[in-house]
């Protein structure tokens, strides 16, 4: 408490407030169910920092110039009334930084009302003139999870033979889109689209603006359940590019039962077993990648990439689907297969020295993504195998049920060793290995870093550790 | 509810900074790392004196030019063996204590890995890490290694040894015997580890003053002859009644014999993070014959069951490499780091040793309270003191 209130007159203050209010990306619900939480406000930025953006930028000078405006209003008065004020101008001081929370939002709201919405309302009906202008097919990716690995699949299959572009990061909206527009040369074979959805509307209004040729939905799960209230919201809002895409051809993972459900006869379904012409044969994974053949009418494609697990061999194969429909060849798109590679932070083998095997899959928070990654450590042979989680986050109504879920496949895929970071989602998976007759042993730790800390005494040669999800600040 | 491990490192010994490595590196960092354990570190300034503080758990505490002042301002740790060992902070209106569930000693050297510190927690009686104090002492003593372990039939190589006293009356003679052993000689002080102060000895001129040099750090000296086509190895091993083996490990040697500063200044490789204090002046496994392997294996547990280890040990061995030959040389009941990187090139990862230890610590411990020390007797109200005094 003492720490909470002396940690409002630091220096750093502001900068906190405006990291918090970008990492909760500006949606006020989000910032003030943080800021009240916060135990420290010097230490707030611990996974990520503050990314100096225009708009924090500007966020973060007016929030100084609220606070400098409030501190000289204090001590004019205090100037003009002297000393008929008493203790008034120290309470003033006091009060400045348990009001400044307050006003800093005054900046967002004047920023998104005034300036983002006009501004993107002014540029969507442009934006999409230009994108029509444009002469390359146009593919928009959909889904709760897994969008941005899809759009590195398709960029890096396709570009074995077609000029391809995509927006970086993860830019989903309007005006990140506006702004890898403007980078474009023109002769561009396939641009890639992810369609943010944060709330109902979301993707419909981007496919408005895109039109897209060909869609692709990845799948729908509890990641952002907290935001739509319902998964029949989520499902709507995911398939919105359904509704828009009309009789174009759209491809749904069938591996993910919400999807595949709310899928039609009409549309493309793909899976480890195959997309359209491409039938999948034997898949394996291990850390060295994933091996699979496919079969194409009377050819047969032994193929290979470095991206691990075989849950990723439906997004593979119905890249080649959706590459073979724009004219590449089937050596091109084995030779594009090939060139695949793991993803930052998206099962990503990160270090491997000693022969202690570490995989990065920090980014994937959403219960398909884990089940995946237990079940790539399932099939691992021959190494012992550490979880390491700090629990999945935004999964509302759901949050019981998907964290005990998720124990019962640690439980079933007989990982040695679980290493919790303490908080209330892994008190409910460690509630959930117990009652599932985990056989293994169980850490825990205070915080992220005491895992990290802790891990070089815990492995051997050959060891496996799994850094799964790992909490944004907000949630720590 | 958490077991408390004081971790007792430092020490009356040559070896008191080594001590706070490995008290550090893997022990307390392991056991940390495990969130199982309360760890209270205990350090024993160089003056005898014992501090605790939990600041002393990271090892950076250690890092300054002059730790004395530093330790200087603190107060002084005392003990209770009342109902177990407890650690009690004086001053103030109530003294501060902390119970202590195991004490895993990290002592190298005098006054700890000699037998000293295990006395005392017997005394205590509560479990501690590692070899008890018979086998301790012994161990402790290179040249009363060697004579427990030639009675039952351990091959060491030829050597003579001698008191400073000895040294001080009849320094001619004492030579004259030890010129009697082959060339190349080693010289070494019979108590201390970690190669200090010992010397190679390639002619007899240079044998008075390498003896000087080893009574200068011990009161007692060994002379013994070096072994030819030399191939060292050392052997860890790990249980009480069923004994464990590591890897046969060879070092990797830059000088002529393995000094202070090959072992644990080697490399210039940074402590912490699991590194291996020892990573790149060995060769792990050592790679020998089987037949040689198998010696090793099979002297190493003599060895191991004559000196009576438990716990933890490491034997460390001279091979003559035409002749196939296996001798032998020390034991050491706290190897440094414990061998971290060697046990765990065999699969067992510092939290896995440093929990062993305790489980092993543990049985030893509840093995032992069957054991009847004590019996009544009729002696002192029957005696006849009268008669005991005119005796």
């Amino acid at each position: 408490m003492l720490r909470r209130t002396l940690s409002r007159f630091s220096p750093r203050y502001p900068r906190s407030l405006t990291y918090m209010l970008q990492a909760s990306e500006y949606y006020l619900g989000d910032y003030f169910e943080w800021y009240f939480k916060v135990a420290n406000f010097r230490k707030v930025e611990n996974v990520e920092r503050l990314d100096k953006t225009k708009k924090a930028l500007v966020i973060w000078g007016a929030i100084w110039l609220e606070y400098l405006a409030m501190l000289f209003a204090v001590i004019a008065a205090t100037a003009s009334f002297f000393p008929t004020l008493g203790y008034w101008p120290l309470a003033g001081i006091v009060a400045i930084p348990y009001l400044l929370p307050y006003l800093a939002t005054i900046p967002v709201l004047t920023i998104k009302y005034l300036i983002q919405k006009p501004y993107e309302l002014a540029i969507a009906k442009k934006l999409k003139e230009v994108i029509a202008g444009h002469p390359g097919v146009k593919i928009a990716i959909a889904g709760s999870y897994g969008k941005t690995t899809m759009r590195e699949i398709l960029r890096t299959v396709i570009s074995s033979s077609k000029v391809v572009a995509a927006p970086g990061g993860s830019i989903n909206t309007l005006l990140g889109i506006h702004n890898f527009m403007k980078t474009l040369k023109g002769d561009e074979e396939v641009l890639v689209f992810e369609l943010g959805e944060y709330y109902p509307g979301d993707v419909a209004r981007l496919a408005k603006v895109i039109c897209p040729d060909i869609g692709v939905i990845t799948g729908v799960n509890e990641s952002h359940l907290k935001r739509f209230g319902s998964i029949e919201k989520t499902v709507a809002t995911i398939f919105e590019l359904a509704d828009s895409i009309g009789k174009k051809p759209l491809y749904i993972n069938a591996e993910n039962k919400l999807a595949k459900a709310a899928g039609r006869g009409s549309h493309m379904f793909y899976s480890g077993f195959g997309c359209g012409d491409y039938k999948v044969a034997a898949a394996t994974s291990d850390l060295t990648g994933t091996n699979f053949t496919v079969q194409n009418g009377a050819e047969t494609l032994d193929l290979h990439t470095d991206l691990l697990g075989v849950h990723l061999v439906g997004s593979l194969v119905a890249a080649m689907q959706i590459g073979h429909t724009l004219g590449v060849t089937d050596q091109q798109l084995a030779a594009g297969v090939a060139a695949t590679k793991p993803f930052s932070r998206r099962l990503e083998l990160t270090s491997s020295k000693d022969d202690i095997y570490i995989l990065d899959d920090s980014y994937n928070g959403n219960p398909d993504g884990a089940r995946a990654v237990i079940d790539f450590l399932a099939d691992l042979q021959g190494h012992r195998k550490f979880y390491v989680t700090s629990g999945l986050v935004e999964m509302g109504a759901k949050n019981r049920e998907v964290h005990l879920e998720i124990a019962r496949e640690i439980t079933a895929a007989k990982i040695d060793k679980v290493l919790f970071v303490r908080t209330s989602m892994t008190e409910i998976v460690a509630e959930g290995l117990k009652d599932s007759g985990y056989q293994g042993e169980v850490l825990w730790y205070e915080s992220t870093v005491a895992v990290h800390r802790a891990l070089p005494h815990l492995t051997v040669k050959g060891d496996v550790v799994l850094l799964s999800t790992d909490l944004p600040d907000q949630y720590r | 509810m958490k077991k408390t491990i004081a971790v007792i490192f430092g020490g009356r010994s040559a070896e008191h900074d080594v001590s706070i490595i490995t008290g550090h590196y893997p022990i307390i960092s392991s056991l940390q790392a495990t969130g199982r354990y309360t760890v209270v570190p205990v350090y024993i300034a160089k003056d005898g004196s014992w501090y605790s503080e939990p600041a002393m758990n990271d090892f950076s505490y250690f890092q300054v030019e002059d730790i004395d002042e530093k330790i200087g301002k603190l107060k002084k740790l005392h003990f209770s063996f009342d109902d177990g060992f407890t650690l009690v902070w004086s001053g103030g209106i109530k003294a501060r204590q902390q119970k202590i569930d195991v004490v895993f000693p990290a002592l190298h050297g005098t006054y700890g890995e000699d037998g000293s510190l295990m006395g005392m927690m017997r005394m205590a009686n509560v479990p501690f890490v590692g070899c008890d104090l018979i086998a301790s002492a012994v161990a402790m003593d290179k040249a009363l290694t060697k004579q427990a372990l030639q009675t039952e039939g351990v091959p060491v190589v030829p050597f003579v040894w001698f008191s400073r006293a000895d040294w001080a009356a009849k320094n001619k003679e004492l030579l004259g015997s030890a010129k009697k052993l082959k060339l190349p000689l080693f010289v070494k002080p019979v108590h201390l580890g970690s190669s200090i102060a010992i010397s190679k000895v390639k002619t007899y001129g240079e044998l008075e003053n390498a003896i000087e040099v080893a009574l200068h750090y011990d009161e007692k000296v060994l002379v013994e002859e070096g072994v030819e086509n030399l191939i060292e190895v050392t052997l860890p091993m790990m249980g009480n009644d069923v004994v464990k083996f590591a890897n046969i490990e060879r070092p990797l040697n830059k000088t002529e014999f393995f000094d202070f500063s090959d072992k644990y200044l080697s490399g210039g490789k940074k402590l912490g993070g699991g590194g291996s204090l020892n990573g790149k002046y060995s060769e792990l496994p050592a790679v020998i014959d089987k037949k040689l392997a198998d010696k090793v294996l099979k002297y190493g547990e003599m060895t191991y069951r004559t000196l009576g280890c438990t716990g933890i040990a490491r034997v460390d061995f001279l091979i003559e490499g035409k002749k196939g030959e296996v001798y032998v040389n020390e034991v050491n009941t706290l190897p440094g780091g414990l061998y971290d990187h060697n046990w765990r090139s065999v699969g067992v990862s510092g939290v896995e040793l440093v929990e062993n230890l305790i489980s092993l610590a543990e049985e030893r411990y509840n093995a032992n309270k069957g054991t009847v020390y004590t019996f009544s007797s009729e002696i002192l109200t029957k005696l006849d003191s009268a008669k005991l005094q005119r005796n």
